[in-house]
């Protein structure tokens, strides 16, 4: 099973948090390639230059998406990503991933379609591998 | 005349019982329909005795005996209402008086008429006793009644009314200046309820604030129903006015203190959300690096961890000294409020910046002509100025030097501060709902820190206060507080 997931996402504006996700990549050979946004807009503006044929780069199997993030959030990068997923014509799965507990922020993830599941930060390392797997299967 | 078969016909018709009573032998005779009221009984030889014995209620007792003795000796008219037992058992309310004969002194005989007036004593005692309840309820409550004669103006007040306007149990309304009577501010819907019922017949129901003769404020809710005469023509305004001053005040009071502690409530709920974020933020990095350290097989990776270890420690550390700072800020309230001169104010701030402001170059223009002055907590005045000044120095338009105006002016009687600038300005349809929430942060700046405006906005609001923003992007923000 190596490098089964070739393109990782994560959009987080906690530079520790991305550190220690990106070595338990590494480590654990999770993805072949991983990229990191530190807010939505970051994010949004690089599908959309995909979208628009601006840009070479390629889409992601799989996106980490923080809530809590300055410039754009989790929920308006949500809220703008629906609007283009369509248009991809590649599965992406997303995982809201997030230190908040309040279950208003759970009920409003999930109801949003394409949100596969809602993580509570901090991250389980056993939970983590096995989303990597799932996705590949 | 009429003979005594004509009379007792004529009387049974109007349900009247009568005695006939023989002035010389003092004998009595009842007629038919009074033998027939007290069911016929067998009075024995003494008619009178019986009939105060047995159908005579006997409170009435002696005051019949009386008033009998009168008629029949003195020729002295009878009227009493007595209560008399009836076949049935049960008393009945009679008016018993004389039929008075012209020729009285020559004539051999008195007639005692008893008349049925239960129903009536029934109703006077139910209006009385209706009336009480009024009374006592109208005392009770406060509320007063009123009469308005739409073609002649004129004004009728009963007692509750005039003691809730403090008016003398004498005072005559003038309908010159009925509006007196209403608070300034509701002149105008008092003088649109009145044309509305006067004109079209609409009641009005209606808490007011009205001036006793007094003028003193009070709050009142007035009803007003038209009143027709038989044409159909609206001919007066008729109503209650109940003094609900003490409720409403209690009312007014208590939405008061429940929007202080809404308002409270939200900042604290802001608040323990904030340090439950901000706090689980950085330990759930702390259980991540342990889950790694755990899972870590070299001594080299074991270490580099660790550093990530301290960098938590420190932001950790900040965070907390963060949440400190928002709590030291509230406790602050208990400080004393005095006049404050902006300029005053402005110039510690500018002091105490005097090193960014070099740096930046930047340009503050102040005008405090129209308001120089204001009763604030002085450490919340520098504060808020301090907070609203760095922002636009550091939120400047790159390349342009930065230029600060400060204004200080009164409208309609309210007080405001502008803070505008000419810096990068910010989407408000975007941020505009969050620009005060703490730690958002809507430039890559990194001095963004996020509680400053936060700061600022708890201030304000804790003052009593409103603080809005507007803005446009590449031109510049303008913060309005109204003190």
């Amino acid at each position: 099973m190596d490098h089964p997931i070739e393109l990782a996402c994560i959009i987080d504006d906690d530079k520790i948090y991305v550190n220690l996700v990106k070595k338990i990549i590494e480590i654990k050979k999770l993805s072949q390639n991983l990229i990191i946004f530190k807010n939505g807009k970051e994010a949004l503006d690089y599908f959309k230059a995909i979208l628009e044929n601006v840009s070479e780069e390629r889409l992601p199997d799989i996106i980490f998406l923080d809530l809590n993030m300055p410039v754009m959030d989790g929920w308006e990068f949500l809220s703008e990503f629906v609007k283009i997923k369509n248009s991809f014509n590649k599965k992406i799965t997303l995982y809201v991933v997030s230190s908040s507990i309040d279950p208003r922020d759970l009920e409003r993830a999930k109801s949003f379609n394409m949100v596969t599941d809602y993580l509570i930060k901090p991250i389980e390392l056993k939970r983590f591998e096995k989303i990597f797997e799932r996705d590949v299967a | 005349m009429l003979n005594d078969l004509q009379l007792n016909s004529i009387l049974e018709d109007f349900d009247v019982a009568y005695w006939k009573i023989n002035l010389l032998t003092k004998e009595i005779s009842w007629s038919q329909h009074f033998n027939y009221l007290i069911g016929n009984p067998d009075p024995g030889p003494n008619k009178f005795d019986f009939f105060l014995e047995n159908i005579l209620h006997r409170d009435y007792r002696y005051d019949f005996r009386e008033h009998f003795e009168d008629l029949t000796t003195r020729f002295k008219p009878f009227t009493a209402e007595v209560r008399l037992k009836l076949e049935n058992g049960k008393y009945r309310w009679f008016e018993c008086r004389n039929l008075k004969s012209k020729d009285k002194g020559f004539s051999d005989a008195a007639v005692l008429l008893f008349v049925n007036i239960h129903q009536a004593k029934r109703d006077q005692y139910t209006i009385e006793e209706n009336f009480f309840y009024y009374r006592e309820t109208a005392e009770m409550t406060s509320t007063g009644g009123w009469y308005l004669d739409v073609n002649t103006n004129a004004v009728y007040w009963d007692n509750v009314t005039k003691k809730i306007l403090d008016c003398p149990m004498d005072y005559e309304p003038n309908p010159e200046d009925k509006m007196r009577f209403y608070a300034g501010e509701h002149h105008g819907k008092v003088e649109n309820m009145f044309k509305k019922c006067s004109k079209f017949g609409i009641p009005f129901k209606v808490e007011i604030k009205m001036r006793t003769l007094h003028n003193k404020e009070f709050w009142v809710r007035a009803t007003g129903k038209p009143v027709y005469n038989n044409e159909q023509e609206i001919i007066g305004i008729r109503g209650v006015y109940q003094d609900i001053d003490e409720q409403k005040t209690n009312e007014l009071n208590l939405q008061n203190s429940l929007d202080i502690i809404a308002s409270q409530n939200s900042r604290l709920f802001n608040f323990a959300h904030i340090v439950s974020h901000q706090l689980r933020s950085h330990s759930s990095n702390l259980s991540l690096i342990a889950q790694l350290l755990r899972e870590a097989k070299t001594s080299e990776d074991k270490l580099d961890l660790l550093i990530n270890v301290n960098d938590i420690s420190e932001n950790l550390e900040k965070a907390i000294k963060d949440l400190n700072e928002v709590v030291t800020r509230q406790n602050n309230l208990k400080k004393e409020k005095q006049l404050v001169k902006f300029k005053d104010a402005l110039d510690v701030v500018i002091a105490s910046t005097s090193s960014l402001i070099k740096r930046e170059n930047a340009e503050i223009i102040a005008e405090f002509d129209a308001l120089n002055e204001i009763n604030y907590i002085s450490e919340y005045l520098e504060s808020i100025l301090l907070n609203l000044i760095t922002n636009a120095i550091k939120y400047k338009f790159k390349g342009r030097k930065p230029v600060i105006y400060i204004q200080t002016y009164k409208e309609h009687g309210e007080n405001f501060l502008e803070v505008s600038d000419n810096g990068m300005g910010i989407d408000l349809d975007e941020h505009g709902d969050k620009m005060f929430g703490m730690y958002k942060t809507f430039h890559r700046h990194p001095e963004a820190n996020g509680i400053g405006l936060f700061i600022t906005k708890n201030q304000v609001e804790a003052m009593g206060g409103s603080i809005s923003v507007t803005s446009t992007v590449n031109i510049g923000t303008t913060f309005k507080i109204k003190f």
